[in-house]
């Protein structure tokens, strides 16, 4: 133990980082990713990755030359998987933005480990869960009718409906974090363009890095344009799943005619946001070894997050069950008497099982802290918020107002081809982002390695200045 | 031909090939269609505008051929435009198309001489506007891809100069013969033409025999008149003038002789505009739950033997309650009705004896002999013959019974006694008696000609087969059973080179007249020779009145009866099958109609498929359940078929359904169903006693279009009893009551102009589901196939929902309820569609741009009612060409990706809207009829503008018992239903 510790445990605080990082094992450590051969293990999870991504070229080429009957939907299930997919997706989409902006104005320092890597999945994310919506359509070929194109016919698409927003909303965000996300990658593209050999390198990064050279005011505008961004994003990561449980909470099914949805999406889109964020950054941290950047600190206050979010969505499950019975509305009740006991009673139960009775095994610090325990959770949730969406939408569509018209979904192999394809898009975009882009933000990293921060006051007290703590407090 | 010479127009020429450059470029017909349309005078004083108007449409008609690839066509403008025909604009033509025993009237509509659509004939006593679900399917028949469109012979296909030389060749060796050995098979005939022409024939051909046959006819009917009155006789039944019904295995409103007629009048007496009105009362007794059965206020199931006892204890407890039956005391005594419950014995009768002359009982075909005479007798001895029933001679009167026939032909093939046999129609070798075996006795004539439509099953087994006609593409006349004479007009050139029977009997008979000739000739004997008396007869379709002879009160000949009545009842303790008419295929000739193998059955809802129908208890005796396989035995005689559980079926019966499984002649039936009729014996044709059904390996999967038969406790097909009706009027409202809130928005103000809507009163739909065929037949509507309905992606526009209501799963009561888009004024799938490709019209109608539709689905999910269909997959690929002939040009034809559903027939109304405002009037109430309504036998569906006080609809709006289907939800729907009342005989309870 150095001496400059002692007055950080004397306040209260503890370090985020082991006491031998500092700036150039930084440097090193996260740009050698970069400029090294990948290592065997990665070629392995880029071919696999890669062998989805072709699964999914085969899918949608299929369904865009079948039509939608190529998938299972039918009526009254006129949505399925696909929409099932696209709100799980835009689920785990959201971890990005809110370890990013929310936890950047909250002065979350710990956030600088995984803010990257978090980014860079929301983007991929969304990516999927555009993909989603725009392969849903009958006739892909006039998807742009939904944006607002002037045209001679007058015809504007209409604002009243949900799924417009749904466009709008989804744009807005997968902007907003392409920007928010490549912002915060530019000063580390210079550092990465610096460290190059090559002149190819050089070039590469060097474009990217928009001639970021680290002086004063390059800092200033950056960190301006930083948390305008993240001032900008933090409504979007409360409007996006708002705006997708519009979706549903606008209609007129029971089931999906509700008022709870929004701030239960939300929940849910944080929970499993970080359920991907933590089962990437474990596979990440293994294989790169990055144990230092990337601590046991930061893995548990992403599973008390989990156990938060997981226990909020528990309670919208039976708070949903409580209003159907006080509702006395006879449709409403038998659509949730039929989700636990109807056709579909496993996806119920499944759901049930992996989102709300997992994540409080974290209540045990014994738990929270095993990666493998942790790991095999986050699988778990990110299974099981995949079947919230399935039982949300399915489960009310099959059985809804008129018997006559009740009917069964089951998937077919082009649907299930979709999904694990799009698992595949977002995997292989994830390996090549972790094979050429730095995976941690390494200058916000360095701002927390100790002496990072400019002091006047002294080696003793050069950890915390005050306005700019190097150091998670605890009450924070 | 002008390689060098530049096109007329100036503008270049352009080809893709040699051999397009090389004839006349279609680019020069495009500009003289605009030249046509500006006019030639015009074109010698060109000013700028014409200049531009002209070479921007040469421009576009060049740039169009430029860019799209499309197969090079001929335009060939008429040399002499026809009179009357407007493209685009419909004609409509009388014609009259047959119906088991009885002749229906049509109205044809035709497109630039395409008939598209078959509607009633208002003006035809048999019809009078309505139609049935075979009727409305006729026109696919007429454009089936699979008809037979040549000669052949084995199988090879033969020029028809090749067929005459043999026919010439085979006549003049049977004239030497005076015709010994000819034989002639037709379907029992009801056409004057054809009886005429057969005495030609056998003018001609002395010893020649006419035989007739038809797997589903009406033998007992005529045997009960014989038993009964000594003579055959038709039973034209009066369901307009009875109160009180009492159908013993008798499917009236759907299956027997007569049913579009029967509907009408049983409908007629089911109408109530208030609570004040009256209702007629239906008891039926039957063994499997028929159409008819699923309409009774009481029903009681009964094995087919045991309904005869029944019977007979009925006319006991009549003659206890004061309706002695004259000379027939004796043999109605002491029967076996152990097991019926007490009151319909005694609460029948006595309902029946308090209603003399208002009542009738009718019997199904299936049942035998006696219990038909032994009704005519109760009939007779309660008043009602002449009042709610009478009899006419049939219009063939020499006709022998048609199991008798065929039993009597076959044998005489085995017994080489036949020489050439002539097959007019039908399908022997699929549907006679199994015993006989018809398909082996062929192989014994030395010469045998099918003429049928489809090389089917028969036409295999042939020497040769030439292509029959459609009704709706020859001449011909036919008799109803009242005697009203009608013309079958040809509303189109025979689509292949096919011969009616009447052109074949001519031949036959060395006449050299054909079709028109032939029936003209019938019309001239008839007093019908001038030609404009012949002209009129053809406009209207029908004579102007019935010529039989009607009998009303006819001398019972109780002695004769009462020795039938005497011969023992066949009913045993064993189980029995009732081979029953499908609701669908009939008896196997519509087996390949798409439209009726993927319409849901209205009992079982089963497409594409039939089924072995069991009780639930005798399902449950045997441990099986719905989709798994059994082998129904009967003798000698096997089937291996799917069981069925049908709610309602007598136990200790199964029902097999008639005309599936068929194997030759048509490429849409394969694997659909099973064939029943090897287990049909000729000394068994209706009910088999003493059949097995064994569970055997295996299932198989069958598909329904509605697989939850409960309403859930929900107010969905309301109903209520007459007496609960007259206590509470407004139950429908009670129920499902209307939504007081509003939208958050603004609402639409629908009080001006016209606005559209319906009715639809569930008292009148007897669940026939001819509406269902008439919208598809009108709007274009695809088949999906049994696979694509199993996934759930039938596309009917319209869907009959049926349900059971009650807790006893063998007395369920049936409510059916038609669903179309209920174009709800506050549509929940207009809001959610993201390019508002739906939307509402300012006449209330829920409007579908399919063009704009980018299928999100979403206004799917959101309908309450589920009527919304999407087009998972290119339904509307590779449709024959002769099928695209019956497509209703004013309908969009729908590609792949976009939804569609109901659209109260938008395009009849903007029809009547162009003949309105061409006549400088508004569309008065009447004008727009939607094709379900007007298929409806019933009556049961009223559309209109609901904003004129005086439409029919708005009278229907009014009536007290309406109410909004899911009204609750807010919708607002512009489709309103009455409420469905019940007429159960307070003392029947218990």
């Amino acid at each position: 133990m150095s001496a400059a510790s002692t007055p950080i445990a004397a306040i209260g605080e503890t370090r985020l980082l082991p006491e031998h990082v500092d700036n150039a094992l930084i440097s090193e450590q996260v740009s050698r990713v970069t400029e090294t051969e990948a290592p065997l293990g990665w070629w392995i999870y880029f071919g696999i990755s890669l062998m989805g991504l072709g699964v999914l070229g085969v899918s949608v080429s299929y369904l865009f030359w079948e039509g939608i009957g190529a998938w299972g939907n039918n009526s009254p299930a006129g949505w399925a998987w696909d929409i099932t997919n696209f709100v799980w997706w835009i689920g785990i989409g959201h971890a990005g933005t809110l370890i990013s902006a929310i936890l950047f104005l909250f002065r979350q320092r710990w956030r600088t480990s995984v803010n990257r890597f978090a980014e860079a999945m929301t983007i991929f994310a969304v990516i999927c869960a555009l993909l989603f919506p725009s392969i849903h359509v009958g006739r892909p070929w006039h998807i742009y009718y939904t944006l607002p194109l002037p045209n001679q016919m007058w015809m504007w698409p209409n604002f009243k409906s949900p799924l417009l927003w749904d466009v709008f909303a989804v744009s807005t965000y997968f902007t907003v974090s392409l920007l928010f996300w490549y912002v915060g990658l530019i000063p580390d593209l210079a550092t990465v363009r610096d460290r190059a050999k090559s002149l190819t390198r050089k070039r590469a990064y060097g474009a990217f890095a928009l001639g970021w050279r680290g002086s004063n005011r390059h800092w200033r505008n950056y960190e301006r344009a930083y948390l305008i961004l993240a001032a900008l994003s933090t409504p979007l990561v409360l409007s996006v799943h708002s705006v997708v449980s519009f979706d549903f909470a606008t209609s007129v099914m029971p089931g999906w005619h509700t008022t709870i949805f929004p701030p239960y999406f939300v929940a849910g889109a944080v929970f499993s946001g970080f359920a991907m964020v933590m089962t990437l950054m474990i596979i990440a941290r293994q294989v790169y070894d990055l144990k230092d950047l990337m601590t046991m600190k930061h893995l548990e206050n992403m599973n008390k997050i989990m156990l938060v979010t997981g226990s909020l969505v528990g309670y919208a499950y039976s708070m949903e069950f409580f209003i159907a019975w006080y509702s006395g509305n006879e449709y409403e009740r038998y659509v949730f008497i039929n989700r636990a006991t109807g056709p579909y009673w496993w996806a119920y139960w499944w759901m049930v099982t992996c989102n709300v009775i997992s994540p409080q095994l974290f209540w045990f610090k014994r738990c929270r802290t095993s990666i493998p325990i942790m790991f095999a959770i986050s699988i778990l949730i990110n299974i099981g918020m995949w079947f919230e969406r399935f039982v949300i939408i399915v489960t009310s569509l099959h059985r809804d107002y008129l018997p006559s018209s009740w009917g069964y979904f089951s998937p077919t192999i082009v649907d299930i081809g979709c999904f694990v394809g799009s698992l595949g898009l977002f995997f292989t975009a994830f390996a090549l982002f972790i094979r050429w882009l730095p995976q941690i933000a390494m200058f916000e990293v360095k701002a927390i390695v100790p002496g990072s921060q400019p002091s006047h006051h002294g080696p003793s007290h050069h950890e915390a200045p005050a306005g700019a703590p190097a150091l998670a407090t605890k009450e924070a | 031909m002008n390689k060098e010479k530049p096109s007329r127009s100036g503008s270049k020429i352009f080809w893709r090939s040699l051999e397009e450059k090389a004839q006349a470029t279609s680019t020069e017909v495009g500009s003289d269609v605009v030249k046509a349309t500006i006019g030639l005078g015009e074109l010698n004083r060109l000013n700028r505008r014409n200049f531009l108007t002209l070479s921007g449409a040469i421009g576009t008609l060049a740039g169009i051929e430029g860019c799209i690839r499309r197969p090079a066509e001929k335009i060939l403008p008429y040399s002499q435009t026809p009179a009357d025909v407007n493209p685009g604009e419909a004609l409509h033509y009388a014609t009259v198309l047959r119906r088991r025993e009885e002749s229906v009237g049509i109205l044809a509509t035709c497109y630039e001489g395409r008939p598209t659509k078959l509607e009633g004939n208002p003006d035809h006593p048999t019809s009078q506007g309505g139609t049935d679900l075979l009727l409305q399917a006729e026109i696919l028949e007429l454009y089936d891809p699979d008809r037979a469109r040549t000669p052949s012979k084995g199988g090879i296909e033969k020029s028809y100069a090749a067929f005459d030389a043999m026919l010439d060749d085979e006549l003049g060796r049977l004239l030497g013969k005076r015709g010994a050995g000819l034989r002639i098979l037709s379907q029992p005939t009801n056409s004057p033409s054809f009886m005429r022409l057969r005495q030609r024939v056998m003018q001609r051909f002395p010893e020649a025999r006419f035989h007739n046959y038809a797997p589903v006819n009406d033998d007992n009917v005529r045997a009960g008149t014989s038993a009964a009155f000594g003579r055959p006789l038709e039973v034209l039944p009066r369901f307009d003038q009875a109160k009180v019904v009492l159908a013993l295995d008798s499917d009236f409103l759907m299956t027997e002789t007569g049913a579009v007629q029967a509907a009408r009048q049983f409908g007629a007496k089911r109408h109530l505009d208030s609570a004040a009105g009256e209702m007629n009362r239906l008891y039926a007794v039957e063994p499997s739950l028929s159409v008819t059965g699923s309409n009774a206020d009481h029903r009681l199931r009964l094995k087919a033997s045991a309904i005869g006892e029944y019977l007979k204890g009925l006319a006991a407890e009549l003659a206890a309650a004061g309706v002695p039956i004259p000379g027939l005391d004796a043999a109605v005594r002491g029967a076996k009705v152990e097991g019926i419950p007490e009151t319909w014995l005694k609460a029948v009768a006595k309902e029946l004896a308090s209603h003399r002359g208002e009542s009738l009982v009718v019997v199904g075909s299936r049942q035998p002999a006696a219990v038909h005479g032994l009704a005519h007798a109760i009939n007779r001895a309660l008043g009602n013959s002449g009042r709610t029933v009478s009899y006419t001679a049939p219009a063939d009167a020499g006709a022998r019974p048609s199991l008798e026939d065929i039993k009597a032909l076959t044998a005489d093939m085995v017994a080489g006694k036949v020489d050439t046999l002539i097959i007019l129609g039908g399908n022997p070798v699929y549907d006679a008696p199994a015993d006989l075996g018809f398909g082996e006795a062929l192989n014994k004539v030395n010469i045998s000609l099918a003429v049928t439509s489809h090389r089917n099953e028969t036409a295999d087994r042939t020497d040769w087969h030439l292509p029959r006609a459609h009704e709706l593409e020859s001449w011909g006349d036919q008799l109803s059973r009242a005697g009203r004479y009608a013309i079958q007009q040809p509303l189109i050139a025979a689509l292949f080179d096919s011969r009616s029977d009447l052109d074949v009997l001519a031949a036959l008979a060395a006449s050299e007249q054909r079709g028109q000739a032939l029936v003209r000739e019938t019309a001239g004997e008839r007093g019908i020779a001038e030609e404009l008396a012949w002209q009129h007869l053809v406009q209207k379709g029908a004579d102007e009145r019935d010529a039989a002879q009607i009998f009303g009160g006819l001398p019972i000949q109780a002695g004769s009866l009462a020795q039938v009545l005497s011969a023992p009842a066949g009913g045993g303790e064993g189980l029995e099958a009732v081979f029953l008419t499908d609701n669908k295929l009939f008896d196997g000739r519509y087996t390949n109609n798409t439209w009726l193998l993927e319409l849901p059955d209205p009992m079982t809802r089963i497409t594409w498929d039939n089924a072995a129908l069991l009780s639930p208890a005798g399902a449950k005796g045997l441990g099986v359940n719905n989709g798994d396989m059994v082998r129904v035995s009967a003798g000698d005689a096997s089937v291996e078929m799917a069981a069925w559980i049908q709610p309602g079926m007598a136990d200790g019966t199964v029902g097999l359904p008639l005309g599936w499984g068929r194997r030759k002649g048509g490429s849409n039936f394969h694997g659909a169903g099973f064939d029943v009729y090897p287990l049909r014996k000729s000394d068994a044709a209706d009910i088999v006693q003493n059949v097995t059904v064994e569970k055997i390996r295996g299932s198989y999967s069958l598909s329904q279009t509605q697989d939850h038969d409960s309403m859930e406790g929900r107010p969905l097909a309301v109903d209520a009893t007459l007496q609960e009706y007259r206590e509470t009027p407004n139950f429908g409202q009670f129920a499902s009551p209307d939504m007081s809130a509003g939208p958050l928005w603004q609402t639409q103000d629908y009080s001006q102009g016209q606005q559209w809507g319906m009715v639809i009163d569930l008292n009148g739909c007897i669940g026939c589901s001819a509406c269902a065929v008439a919208c598809q037949a009108e709007n274009n509507v695809p088949v999906v196939g049994k696979e694509q309905v199993a996934k759930g992606r039938e596309m009917h526009w319209l869907r009959l929902d049926r349900y059971y209501v009650g807790e006893d799963e063998n007395e369920p009561e049936v409510a059916y309820q038609p669903i179309g888009c209920q174009h709800c004024e506050e549509a929940p799938c207009e809001n959610v569609c993201p390019v508002n490709a739906t939307s509402h019209s300012p006449e209330g109608l829920n409007d579908i741009a399919y063009n704009r539709c980018i299928g999100t689905r979403y206004c799917m999910n959101n309908c309450p009612y589920k009527v919304r269909r999407f087009n998972f997959l290119n339904f509307n690929l590779d449709i024959p060409e002769t099928r695209q002939m019956q497509h209703n040009p004013s309908v969009t034809v729908r590609f792949r990706g976009v939804i569609e559903k109901c659209s109260y027939c938008v395009q009849r109304i903007q029809g009547a809207r162009i003949v309105a405002s061409r006549e400088g009037r508004e569309i008065a109430d009447g004008d727009v009829v939607a094709a379900c309504q007007q298929a409806c036998p019933t009556g049961a569906i009223a559309f209109g503008n609901i904003n004129d006080p005086n439409s029919a609809v708005s009278a229907k709006r009014e009536v007290d018992r309406n109410y909004g289907l899911l009204s609750d939800v807010g919708t607002r729907p512009r489709t309103r239903f009455l409420g469905k009342i019940r007429n159960p005989n307070p003392e029947m309870k218990g």
